[in-house]
C-alpha cells in the first residue's frame, strides 16, 4: 500500500478510553457492522468501525482530531448490533471525554470534572469566590453579601445582591468561552486537517462565510432533533434531551432579559408572576426538572452510564430544582430555607458556566462544529 | 498379529447418528469385530452430507464416500442399522448402559423394490424437508434415490387418509403395512459415540438479513440442494421469486456465526462452502457475478488455501471484507441490495445483486433437542468429551464445528475410544 506508514501506538490512551468506559474496546474484530447499523453514519468513511481499530491501537491523534466522534450521538444500534459486545456507541462516548479533555485549557481542570471524588472541590470553589469577593468588597463599604437578611420581603438583593452575583458571573461566562474558543481554533482546523487526510472532504480551506452557512443550515436540525430522532435503540432519550435542551435555551434568554432590565433599564426585582418573561422561564425551568427526571430514570440501571453523563444530568436536576424551589419558597414566605436554597442555586449556576467547557456539556458546543463542518464539507 | 477376526468383544458400541461421522464411527468399530447398533431418527442414512451437492476442496458428489460406506454397512453382519429411531433414555455406567430406543413406523417393509407406484398412487403432497421445504413430495417417497436403507417410507402425515390406502393398493409386492406400530427397544451396550450433528441454524432469527422476508435471500444448505441434481429445481440454480438465472450473486458470510446474539463460534466450514458454491454460480453462468461479504476468510490448511487462492483468481468473483449488516429489497426487480462498509477502503458498500446467499453456521443437534443422557455440554450445545469418565463420547459436529475431513478424523478417534471402554470392561 501506497500509503503506508509506522503506527505509534499510544498505549496510555488505549488505557483512558478503557477507564473513561470504552473498555470492551479490545473485543472488537472489525467486522463493520456498526458502520451499517449506524443510522446516522455517512456513506463515506463512516463511523465507528475506523475509530475502534484506531482506539484499539492507542492512534489517539486519528481519533482527538476528528470530527467524526462527535457526530455519533450515542444511538447504541452499533452496540445493539455489535456480535461482540465491544459497545462501539460506548467507546466512541469515552473518545468525546477524552476529546473535551484535550482540547480544554487547563485540562487539569477537566481531569477534576471528570473525577467524581473531584467534585466537593469543583463545588466549594464558587462557594469560596462568592464569600471572599463578598466579604472584600464589604470592606471597602459595598454591602451586596448580607447573612442576616431581614424584612418581610426577602429578595436576592438584601441578602446575596444580584450585582455580586453578577459581577463574579460575567467573567466567569466570558472565561468559558474564551477556553471554548481556543478549544474551537484547534478543534476546527484538527477536523478539516483530519477529514482532508483521510479523504471526507474536497474543501482545501475553511472559507469562513461558507462555514456560518453551513452553521445556519445545521442549527435548525440541531434544534429539531432530526438525527437523534433517526436512531432506534436510544430515540426515547430524544424528547427528554430536546427539553433540557430548550429548558436551557429558555432560561438562557430570560437571564439575558433581566440582565438588561437591570443594569441598563434599572428595573428592579422582583419582577411580577404575570410577566411573560417569568412565565418562560418557569416554563424552562419546568423542561429542565422533567427532561432531566426522565433522563435520569432511563439512564439508571444503563451501565453504559458514566459518572461523566451523572455529572450533566445531576447539574440538570440541581439547577432546575434548586431554581424552582428558591421561587417557590420566597413565594410561600419560607426565607430562611429560601436563603440557603438559592445560595445553593448559585453555586451550581457558576459551576454549569465555569465547568462547561471541561464536561460532557462542551458536546454542545463541538458536536454543533463538526456537525457544521460535516455540512460545510459536503459529506453525505 | 493374530488372524483371529472376532475381537475380545465383551459388548456393543451404540452410534447415535447416521451422518458422515456416525457412518464412519459405527464402521471402524464393526470392522474390527465389535458389534455395533447405529441408530438414526431419520428414514436414511448420510445426514447432512446426502444433501450436499458437492464436497469441497475436490468438489465430488457426495456419493463419492457415502456409498462406499453404505456398501461396507451392507456386507458387515455385526452393524444394526436402526432408522427412524430416537434414543429415549440411558441408564447406567461406562461399560454397562441400557438405552431405550423408539423406533416409528416406516410402513414399508424389506419387500420393497423402488418401483415407486405407492408415490403414484397418492394425490396429496407434502412439504419435502430434505429440500428445506422448496419443493414438496408424495406422503409415499424415496428421501433420495441413493437412500439407505433403500425402501420408500410412508409419511404419518397421510396415515389414516385414502392416500395410505391408494398407496398400499398399488404396491405389488405386500411391501406396505399400514399396521406398523412403534416400538421400544431396550438394548445394552458397553458404551455409546453421539454423533448428532448439526441443524442449520435458523435463519429467520437473523432480523436485519431479511431471510424469510424476501424471496431472494436463500441459505447456504438451501443453495446446496438447488445445485444437486436431485434437488428440488433439478441442479438448476434460480432465482425463487421468478425462476430467472442469476446474473449476480452476493454471499452474506459469518450470517448467524461469530456473533453473540446468535452463534457466538465460528461454524468453520462457512467460508469453504461459500468459496465452493461460487463455483456452482460460475460453472452454471460465466458472466454472473458473485460478491462475497466476509469479515475474514478462513481457508484452513494448504488445500484449503490453494482453492481459496483459485477462486480469488476469479477475475468475476468479487471479495468485500466487511460484514452484511443490512438488506433492503426493490419490489419492482426483486432485486436485493445488501450494505456493508469495506474495511479496506473505509467506504460503505451498496450491492445491488439478483439473488443474496446467507452462510448460515452451523448449530449443534443437541442445542434444539435436548439428548437424554448424561453428558457435559458447552453452553452452546456441543458435547464436551470427558475422557476421564468415559463410557459416552462425541464425534464430528456434535462435539464441534467441523469439515467432512475433521468429523471423520474425529469418528475415527472416538471409535477407538468406544472399544477402548469395552476392552477395559
Amino acid at each position: 500500500m501506497a500509503d503506508s506508514y509506522l503506527v505509534e501506538p499510544d498505549v496510555g490512551f488505549i488505557e483512558e478510553v478503557s477507564r473513561l468506559g470504552g473498555a470492551d474496546v479490545k473485543k472488537c474484530y472489525q467486522c463493520a457492522t456498526c458502520a451499517v447499523a449506524c443510522p446516522i453514519s455517512p456513506d463515506t468513511k463512516p463511523y465507528p468501525r475506523k475509530e475502534m481499530i484506531a482506539a484499539s491501537w492507542g492512534l489517539k491523534d486519528r481519533l482527538i482530531n476528528s470530527g467524526d466522534i462527535w457526530l455519533c450521538h450515542n444511538c447504541g444500534d452499533c452496540s445493539t448490533k455489535c456480535p461482540r459486545g465491544a459497545k462501539p456507541g460506548d467507546v466512541l462516548a469515552a473518545l468525546r471525554t477524552a476529546a473535551v479533555a484535550e482540547y480544554a485549557t487547563p485540562k487539569a481542570l477537566a481531569k477534576m470534572v471528570s473525577d467524581p471524588k473531584k467534585l466537593p472541590i469543583l463545588l466549594a470553589i464558587p462557594a469560596v469566590i462568592f464569600l471572599v469577593v463578598g466579604l472584600l468588597l464589604k470592606m471597602v463599604g459595598i454591602n451586596w453579601l448580607n447573612f442576616a437578611p431581614t424584612g418581610d420581603h426577602l429578595w436576592g438583593h438584601s441578602y446575596i445582591n444580584n450585582y455580586l452575583v453578577d459581577i463574579i458571573m460575567i467573567p466567569t461566562f466570558t472565561g468559558a468561552i474564551a477556553v471554548f474558543a481556543l478549544g474551537l481554533k484547534r478543534f476546527i482546523s484538527a477536523i478539516h486537517e483530519n477529514a482532508v487526510a483521510e479523504g471526507k472532504t474536497d474543501k482545501t480551506t475553511i472559507d469562513p462565510a461558507g462555514f456560518v452557512q453551513a452553521l445556519i443550515k445545521t442549527v435548525p436540525t440541531i434544534l429539531k432533533h432530526d438525527k437523534f430522532n433517526e436512531c432506534t435503540d436510544n430515540a426515547d432519550r430524544a424528547t427528554p434531551h430536546m427539553m433540557v435542551l430548550f429548558g436551557f435555551i429558555a432560561l438562557f434568554i430570560v437571564t439575558g432579559s433581566f440582565f438588561v432590565a437591570e443594569w441598563i433599564f434599572h428595573i428592579e426585582g422582583p419582577y411580577r408572576q404575570i410577566n411573560p418573561v417569568k412565565w418562560l422561564g418557569n416554563l424552562g425551568g419546568l423542561a429542565l426538572i422533567i427532561g432531566g427526571l426522565i433522563l435520569m430514570k432511563k439512564r439508571m440501571g444503563d451501565e453504559a452510564t458514566t459518572y461523566w453523563d451523572w455529572y450533566l444530568v445531576g447539574m440538570v436536576l440541581a439547577l432546575g430544582i434548586t431554581g424552582m424551589l428558591t421561587q417557590l419558597l420566597r413565594l410561600g414566605g419560607a426565607f430562611g430555607l429560601m436563603a440557603i436554597v438559592y445560595w445553593i442555586h448559585i453555586i451550581f449556576v457558576w459551576a454549569l458556566f465555569a465547568y462547561t467547557p471541561f464536561s460532557k456539556l462542551a458536546h454542545i458546543v463541538y458536536r454543533t462544529v463538526a456537525m457544521t463542518y460535516q455540512e460545510y464539507s459536503g459529506r453525505k | 498379529m493374530t488372524n483371529d477376526q472376532s475381537a475380545p468383544v465383551s459388548g456393543s458400541i451404540m452410534v447415535v447418528g447416521g451422518g458422515i461421522a456416525g457412518l464412519t464411527t459405527a464402521l471402524e468399530a464393526a470392522e474390527v469385530g465389535y458389534e455395533v447398533y447405529l441408530v438414526e431418527k431419520n428414514p436414511y442414512l448420510g445426514g447432512r452430507v446426502a444433501q450436499l451437492n458437492q464436497y469441497f476442496p475436490k468438489l465430488c458428489p457426495p456419493t463419492c464416500g457415502l456409498e462406499i460406506n453404505f456398501r461396507r454397512i451392507k456386507d458387515n453382519p455385526r452393524i444394526t442399522v436402526l432408522t427412524q429411531a430416537e434414543v429415549e433414555k440411558v441408564d447406567g455406567a461406562p461399560g454397562d448402559y441400557a438405552v431405550s430406543v423408539k423406533v416409528s413406523p416406516r410402513y414399508v417393509n424389506e419387500n420393497c423394490t423402488l418401483c415407486g407406484a405407492c408415490a403414484e398412487a397418492c394425490d396429496m403432497e407434502i412439504s419435502n424437508e430434505f429440500n428445506f421445504g422448496m419443493d414438496r413430495s408424495k406422503g409415499a417417497y424415496l428421501p433420495f434415490e441413493m437412500a439407505f436403507p433403500a425402501r420408500y417410507v410412508i409419511s404419518p402425515q397421510i396415515i389414516g387418509t385414502d392416500d395410505a390406502t391408494k398407496a398400499k393398493e398399488a404396491c405389488e409386492y405386500d411391501a406396505i403395512d399400514l399396521e406398523m406400530e412403534p416400538k421400544s427397544l431396550d438394548l445394552k451396550v458397553g458404551s455409546i459415540v453421539w454423533a448428532t450433528g448439526w441443524e442449520p441454524y435458523d435463519a429467520t432469527r437473523i432480523d436485519n438479513l431479511g431471510f424469510g422476508q424476501y424471496d431472494n435471500i436463500v441459505t447456504n444448505m438451501m443453495l446446496e440442494r438447488m445445485a444437486a441434481p436431485n434437488g428440488p429445481t433439478k441442479g438448476q440454480i434460480l432465482r425463487p421469486s421468478d425462476d430467472k438465472a442469476p446474473e449476480s450473486v452476493a454471499f452474506v458470510q459469518c450470517a448467524g456465526s461469530r456473533d453473540e446474539n446468535h452463534l457466538p463460534y465460528c461454524s468453520y466450514i462457512c467460508c469453504m462452502a461459500s468459496l465452493k458454491q461460487a463455483t456452482y454460480i460460475r460453472e452454471r453462468y460465466p458472466e454472473a457475478e458473485v460478491y462475497i461479504f466476509y469479515i475474514d476468510m478462513r481457508a484452513p490448511g494448504q488445500r484449503y488455501e490453494k482453492f481459496y487462492n483459485m477462486i480469488k483468481a476469479d477475475e468475476k468473483v468479487f471479495f468485500v471484507k466487511g460484514k452484511v449488516a443490512e438488506v433492503s429489497e426493490d419490489p419492482s426487480s426483486r432485486q436485493v441490495t445488501v450494505v456493508a462498509e469495506d474495511a479496506v477502503s473505509g467506504e460503505k458498500v451498496r450491492q445491488t445483486v439478483d439473488m443474496v446467499v446467507l452462510a448460515t453456521g452451523m448449530q449443534p443437534t443437541a442445542a434444539n433437542a435436548k439428548l437424554s443422557a448424561d453428558l457435559t455440554m458447552t453452553e452452546d450445545g456441543f458435547i464436551i468429551n470427558d475422557f476421564d469418565t468415559g463410557g459416552m463420547f462425541a464425534a464430528g459436529c456434535a462435539n464441534k464445528p467441523a469439515d467432512v475431513v475433521s468429523s471423520n478424523q474425529n469418528a475415527t478417534g472416538m471409535a477407538l475410544k468406544a472399544i477402548q471402554t469395552l476392552a477395559r470392561k
